[in-house]
Formats: C-alpha cells, sequence, structure tokens
C-alpha cells in the first residue's frame, strides 16, 4: 500500500492543504472541463503550468505523482498500440514490416496521455490534500442542491463517513479471522483449488456476517440517538468559505475561460 | 509434550518510527498436563505471548520450543501447519470465526485441513460435539441458527476436533451469563483430566483461576512477572493490589474479616473452610 | 407516577414464539433498577421495545405518562438514552468528539454551541484529553465512556444500560459501574441496568428477573436474592455474601441473610462481640 499513492491522503500542512474541501472540488471539476476544450499545445501548456503551481502549493513531491501514474502505464501503452493500428490519418512516418504508422496516431495518443496526466495529477493533488472525511463533507455541500431531484445527498454523506470510520476497524476484524482461521490449519498458500475457495469462504463469510450484525446494531444505535435519516440536523463541523476560497474557484474559472478562448482563435 | 520459551522477544513494526515491544526477553516453561492461567492487564502481551506457541507471530528475538522443533528469531521456518494442529488456539469470541453451512462441516474443517478424509473428519465432528454437549440435532443445523452460547461451543469443538495436544483459550467465558460461564470451565476442567491434556487459560477472572487452575503466569509491560502455582500466587494480598489484580471474594472476605480482629488462618482459600473457622469465631 | 409503565406487553421476532409474553412492570422514577435473566430470556428485547427499536404486538407501554405509540416514537426517545453491549457498534463519529456530536446534530442544536457542550460532557466521563481521538486507539471501557456521553449529551432522564461491561475487561468494567453509579446519584436519572453481575444487583433498588419472555420475580434486591433455590433453577448466581450465609447457617450460625460483602462483615463483627 505505500506505493499506492492515488487516493492517497498526505497528512502534512500546505497551502492547498488550507483550502476549502469545496473550493478544491469545483475548482477540480472546472479545470476537468478545461482539459477536454481542443486548445492545441498552448491550452495545454497553460493547464500544464497551473498543474504544476498547484503541485507546489500542495508541497507534493514529483515522486509522489509519478507513483499515482504508475498503474496506467500499461493502459497507455496499450492505447498507443490500438492508435498505431487503427489510425490512417496524418502523415506517414515509417514502415515495418509493410505496415505504416501514421503521425495523427502518435499525436492523438499524445494528447490522450497529456490530458490523462493532467487529471491524475489533479484529483491526486485534490486527494493528497484533503482528508476523506472533508471531502466527504464538501461533496455533501455541493451536492445538497441536488435533494430537488432526490438525490440522497447527505444519506450518501452519512454513509461514506461511517464507511470511512469502520475501514481501520474491519482491517483488524480480518486479520482476526485470517489468524483464526490459521490455527485451523487455514493455508492460502498451499492446496488445490477447492481448498482454495474453502479457504477463501473462511475469511469471507465470516466478514459478511459480523458486518451484517454490526450494521443492524449500529443503525439501532443511531436511531436510538434520534438519527432519521430525512429529518433536519445541523452539523458539528463546519466548513468556513475564506476570500482565497472564492478566489480560487474564479481562477480557475478564468483558466477555463482562457482555454475557450484558445479553442476560438 | 512441552513448550519452552527462552529469551522471546516480540516487537510489532520493528524497524519504524511506531516499534513497540509486546514480550521482552520472556523465559518461560509451560507446565504440561495442567490448567495455567496467564493474568494480565490489557497491552501485557497476553495475546502476543499466545500467538507464538501455534507459530501464527515468529520471534524477533530468542528462541520457543516446541517438542523438538524450535523457532528462532530471524528464520523464516517452514512447516509450521504441523506446529497448528498441536496447539489448538481459541480466540476471544470464537464463534465469529463460524462459516460453513452446517455445524458438522464447520467442525469438520479444522480436521480436514489438516489432512483427514471426509469420513474421519466427520467422526471427529461427532465426537467433539459430544463432548462440549451438542448433539445429534445440531448436526445439520446451520451455526447462524444457534444461540451466542451454542455458537461459541461449536468453534470451540472445531478446534477441539484437531486433536491438539495443548489447548490455549483466550477468554472463553467472555460475555456468557454466569452459568454458562460455570459450564464452559467445567468443560475445560474435564476435556483436561478426561483427555490428558495441557491447558493454558488466558482469563481476567480470579474465581475462576482460584476454582480452576493449577497454576499462574502474570504477564506485565512484556515481562513476566510471576510463575508459580495457584495456592502461591494467591498467598500474598499486598502482591496481589500491587499487581492490581482483584483479590477472589473468598480472599477479600478473609481480608475483611482479618483486619477487623478475626482470628482466622491467613492462607484459606476455601470458602466452607472460612465458614467453619468465621462459625466458631462467632459461637465463642 | 411511574417513570416508565409496561403492561401486558407481547413480542414475537418470528411469529412463532414469543419472545416477550404478557411481562407487566413499573419503574419509579429516580431508582436503579437492574434486570436478570439467562441468555435468550428477552432483556434485551425488553429494552428495544422500550424505545421501539421494535414494535410491540400488543400491549402497552408508558413513559412519563405518555403512551409509547408512532407519534410520540421520537419524544420517548428523547427521554431515553440507551447504552448497548458492544464498545465499537455504537461509536459513530470519526473522533471522540464527533461522536458525542451525534446526538446534538440529531436534535438540531445550534452548531455554534456544540463545542462547548461537547467538551462539558466529555469532561464528566473524564475523556476530555481524548476529544481527537479515533476509536480504534481507544479501549473498550473509554469507548463506553464516549457513548455514555453521546447518551448523556441529550440530557435524558432515563438510561438503560444493555449488558454494556459484559465486553470490558475487569478495569473497564469498574470504571463504567462506577460512572454509572456516579451518574445515577448525580443526574438523578433513573437506571436500568440488564446485567449477568449479581453484584451489581445486590447494590440496586430494584430487580426484575426475567425467564423465557416472563418476568417471574419483581422486587427488592435483599428479597428476592434470597430466594437461592429458585435463581439456581433459572440458572442464575447469587451473591457470594449469601452463600457464605448459607455456609454459615449450616455450621450453625444465627445470622441474617445479607446480599452484600460490607453487611455480611458488619453482620459478623456484630455477632463477634455480642458472643
Amino acid at each position: 500500500m505505500k506505493n499506492f499513492a492515488l487516493g492517497r491522503y498526505l497528512p502534512i500542512d500546505s497551502a492547498m492543504h488550507r483550502f476549502d474541501p469545496r473550493a478544491k472540488i469545483a475548482a477540480m471539476l472546472i479545470l476537468m472541463i478545461a482539459i477536454f476544450i481542443p486548445a492545441g499545445f498552448i491550452g495545454y501548456a497553460l493547464i500544464g503550468a497551473v498543474v504544476l503551481l498547484g503541485i507546489y502549493l500542495a508541497k507534493m513531491k514529483l515522486n509522489f505523482i509519478w507513483n499515482a501514474m504508475k498503474p496506467m502505464f500499461f493502459m497507455l501503452g496499450f492505447l498507443l498500440i490500438i492508435n498505431m493500428l487503427v489510425v490512417k490519418t496524418g502523415t506517414p512516418l515509417i514502415t515495418v514490416f509493410g505496415f505504416t504508422v501514421y503521425s495523427d496516431a502518435l499525436s492523438q495518443t499524445f494528447y490522450i496521455v497529456v490530458r490523462l496526466v493532467l487529471m491524475i495529477t489533479i484529483t491526486t493533488t485534490l486527494t493528497a490534500t484533503t482528508k476523506p472525511l472533508d471531502l466527504t463533507m464538501g461533496l455533501e455541500d455541493l451536492m445538497s442542491p441536488l435533494k430537488r431531484f432526490h438525490v440522497p445527498a447527505h444519506e450518501i454523506a452519512m454513509m461514506i463517513s461511517i464507511a470511512l470510520r469502520f475501514i481501520p476497524t474491519l482491517i483488524e476484524e480480518t486479520q482476526r479471522i485470517i489468524k483464526a482461521q490459521a490455527s485451523r490449519g487455514v493455508d492460502l498458500d498451499e492446496g488445490k483449488l477447492k481448498e482454495k475457495i474453502m479457504a477463501i469462504l473462511s475469511l469471507i463469510v465470516p466478514l459478511f456476517v459480523s458486518s451484517f450484525q454490526r450494521a443492524e446494531e449500529l443503525a439501532n444505535a443511531m436511531e436510538a440517538r434520534g438519527y432519521v435519516p430525512d429529518h433536519q440536523r445541523t452539523r458539528y463541523k463546519q466548513l468556513v468559505m475564506q476570500r482565497k476560497d472564492t478566489m480560487l474557484i474564479v481562477f480557475a474559472c478564468l483558466v477555463c475561460a482562457g482555454m475557450i478562448a484558445l479553442a476560438v482563435l | 509434550m512441552s513448550i519452552e520459551i527462552r529469551k522471546l522477544s516480540h516487537i510489532y513494526n520493528e524497524g519504524t518510527t511506531f516499534a513497540s515491544v509486546a514480550l521482552d526477553a520472556i523465559d518461560l516453561t509451560i507446565q504440561e498436563y495442567c490448567m495455567t492461567a496467564i493474568i494480565g492487564e490489557t497491552g501485557s502481551g497476553k495475546s502476543t505471548l499466545v500467538q507464538h506457541l501455534n507459530a501464527l507471530l515468529l520471534p524477533s528475538k530468542g528462541e520457543i520450543q516446541i517438542n523438538d522443533r524450535i523457532i528462532k528469531a530471524d528464520e523464516k521456518p517452514k512447516q509450521l501447519k504441523a506446529l497448528r494442529k498441536k496447539v489448538g488456539l481459541v480466540f476471544q469470541f470464537p464463534e465469529y470465526q463460524l462459516f460453513e453451512e452446517t455445524i458438522l462441516k464447520d467442525v469438520s474443517f479444522g480436521p480436514k485441513n489438516f489432512g483427514a478424509g471426509e469420513e474421519e473428519a466427520e467422526q471427529r465432528a461427532k465426537e467433539v460435539l459430544k463432548v462440549v454437549g451438542l448433539d445429534e440435532s445440531y448436526y445439520e443445523k446451520s451455526p447462524f441458527e444457534c444461540s451466542g452460547g451454542e455458537k461459541r461451543r461449536v468453534a470451540i469443538a472445531g478446534i477441539l476436533a484437531m486433536d491438539p495436544e495443548i489447548l490455549v483459550l483466550d477468554e472463553p467465558t467472555a460475555g456468557l451469563d454466569p452459568k454458562g460461564a460455570r459450564d464452559m470451565m467445567q468443560l475445560f476442567v474435564d476435556i483436561q483430566k478426561n483427555y490428558h491434556k495441557t491447558i493454558l487459560l488466558v482469563t481476567h477472572d480470579m474465581e475462576h483461576v482460584l476454582s480452576y487452575c493449577q497454576h499462574v503466569v502474570v504477564l506485565s509491560h512484556g515481562k513476566i512477572k510471576r510463575d508459580c502455582d495457584v495456592k502461591t500466587f494467591f498467598s500474598n494480598v499486598d502482591d496481589l493490589k500491587e499487581m492490581k489484580i482483584n483479590p477472589p471474594a473468598v480472599i477479600r472476605l478473609r481480608e475483611a474479616l482479618l483486619a477487623k480482629g478475626f482470628k482466622l488462618d491467613p492462607s484459606l482459600l476455601d470458602m466452607e473452610e472460612l465458614a467453619k473457622q468465621v462459625a466458631k469465631e462467632v459461637k465463642r | 407516577m411511574n417513570k416508565i409503565t409496561v403492561r401486558d406487553c407481547t413480542f414475537s421476532y418470528d411469529k412463532e414464539h414469543n419472545a416477550i409474553d404478557g411481562i407487566s412492570f413499573d419503574i419509579e422514577a429516580g431508582s436503579y433498577t437492574t434486570i436478570i435473566g439467562h441468555n435468550g430470556s428477552g432483556k434485551s428485547t425488553i429494552a428495544k421495545l422500550l424505545i421501539d427499536l421494535l414494535v410491540k404486538d400488543s400491549g402497552s407501554i408508558q413513559v412519563d405518562g405518555l403512551e409509547l405509540n408512532d407519534e410520540n416514537v421520537y419524544a420517548i426517545r428523547s427521554k431515553i438514552g440507551i447504552v448497548f453491549q458492544n464498545p465499537d457498534n455504537q461509536f459513530i463519529g470519526a473522533t471522540v468528539a464527533d461522536d458525542i456530536a451525534f446526538g446534538l446534530e440529531n436534535h438540531c442544536v445550534e452548531s455554534a454551541k456544540m463545542q462547548g457542550i461537547i467538551e462539558n460532557f466529555a469532561a464528566k466521563v473524564n475523556m476530555l484529553d481524548y476529544l481527537n481521538s479515533e476509536p480504534t486507539r481507544l479501549s473498550g471501557g473509554q469507548k463506553q465512556r464516549v457513548a455514555i456521553a453521546g447518551v448523556l449529551v441529550m440530557n435524558p432522564e432515563i438510561i438503560i444500560f444493555d449488558e454494556a461491561t459484559s465486553m470490558l475487561d475487569p478495569q473497564g468494567k469498574a470504571e463504567i459501574n462506577a460512572l454509572i453509579h456516579e451518574i445515577h446519584e448525580q443526574n438523578h436519572l433513573t437506571v436500568l441496568s440488564i446485567t449477568h453481575d449479581i453484584e451489581e444487583v445486590a447494590g440496586s433498588d430494584h430487580v426484575l428477573v426475567f425467564d423465557q419472555g416472563h418476568k417471574i420475580m419483581d422486587g427488592k434486591p435483599a428479597d428476592i436474592l434470597k430466594r437461592k433455590q429458585e435463581l439456581i433453577d433459572l440458572k442464575l448466581d447469587i451473591p457470594y455474601a449469601l452463600k457464605f450465609v448459607h455456609a454459615l447457617q449450616d455450621e450453625g450460625v444465627n445470622i441474617d441473610e445479607v446480599i452484600t460483602m460490607e453487611r455480611l462483615v458488619d453482620e459478623l463483627c456484630q455477632l463477634k462481640s455480642a458472643s
């Protein structure tokens, strides 16, 4: 898990960490849109610069971003091969074994790669600088106008925050069950397929059963403390938008506008 | 079957900033064919110690010898499965490890993992289910249909079915009602006597230690503080207080009466005997 | 007026046999009532019925004169707090402060006021230093203390403890038992404790004994606990002091049937000085 950078929170303090999660999420979404505007090479350079600024403000090391990209390499290589086979426009570049690779194949792949790199960097910057619970709160607030369309923003946020609270507990429980079954001779390394299936079942079934029981007990505790899903409730942790947060969103909008301008010109 | 522990240390997260010493150079010989209580506050290292006995955990330093097999630190021992059969470890709230469709299948799971054939495993399962007091009506039931106490007995049967020479029980009576707890302890006493087994009991319940165990090992902050027989263990009340152990009721009563000037044998551990002596004092 | 009145209450989980079968009892305001019975006797079921986590099939439940029905559910739940057995499965917040806040959030308390209230109640249960701690870093006893604080913040008049100490180690048990007594005395709350601890019963004001969905005994611990054979038949325990009294009586000593260690020692001292 150590090198799995995609989605991981960095518990340091940086300028980026101190922005309001709602501002960061909104800015991220706006920049994502900007990435898809066909503004040519200059456009990507502009966004690239913005993203680099973001990384700097977040005190993230490039190494960290590199680790976030790693899962993508295989897919990108695959994409390059597909494009080389399929795209037949542009100027022919080389011919190998009677098969011609065209320049557009390379340029299209290049732009896809650039967009992907930008998207991954932006999302990684967001998740690295925003605690999961703050993200959840930000999402809940941003989604709440959707309540009109019956999107249960609060319930979704509640489910996510409870899930987050229980992740460490579930990990501990899994380890306990693994040890208990190991004490009964379960060996995940050896054995025929049937035995391995039984071994996995001996881990999964108890986890499921205890999770159902846990869910029931939790629901009882929540109800007993006055929780009713669609009732109004106040919130202990408050998010406060400051001037800098508004400026972040405005900045993202300007970048997007700039991209549109570049595309048109 | 003997277990000897020599200068055993266990360090969690060794080499990182989170390193913590759970066991600190422990020397211990497990007494055979009797019931030994392992006592200590939460965090004293009891669970860690107990998990070394069936090689779920390996030593960071020192070694542990189980019969002829020596496991040393910094080795990567193979064939640990055989050890798991010899030392049966029952975790706390073992009912959480049940998973099979029927009780018979769940109890057969252990023996099958150690190479028993289908029929042999089932036969073994039926025998141990009888030992824990569950009759044929339970064979085809789903383990999830039963009460908490029954589930626990099924889980214990699952370990007994492996026919371990040593049984290690981590707080087997936790959460049970008083009668359930008494029945469970009596079951272990019977198993120990009838099947000539060594039993290690991790427990907080001093009444159980007094009533059922012959030997006591006390752990504190990863070190062994006491390793003696039960009578000696309970003989020094100040000692018990210093270890923050709440003595069994008979000792508390005896001490309270001694403090009020009653003339009693200060080593009394039996309630009836105490009653006799108090009766003498009072009738005079 | 009684705080809680239950009349002919019946409930069944599976429509085959009754988990609670025609039970009636009264709980006096400010009392400390213990409920004992073997596992499966209906003890936990009745607790859930009192706050409508389970809906009774028939009978009446009144809390402070309010009949428990669909209209009054939330009002009644505000009056009754409940602490369950499993310390983990009632810890909802990501930290101690978040968890205590949960009840406040549900009752629409003003956000600005919450911090003060949380600190106040955390201090009451001795968890003020742990406000930002996550539950995985806490012991069972600590988590139960947080659960108690989380219940107290809603200013209930009644607290139910559903085997709240049975999953704790001795230290945790002692902490929580002491805290329960403190709350009972200082806050003048009505306490209902479902327990296996016969010594706790000996120290309570009122005890209900359940067996297979029926209420078998109802009265003062001093009276109920003397019914040795009945309790043994019900697979229950009797306090040590009482066992010792019986042993003394077998030795021909004429002594009152006391149920606590302190009273036993007092009685014996009196008998000794009299002889």
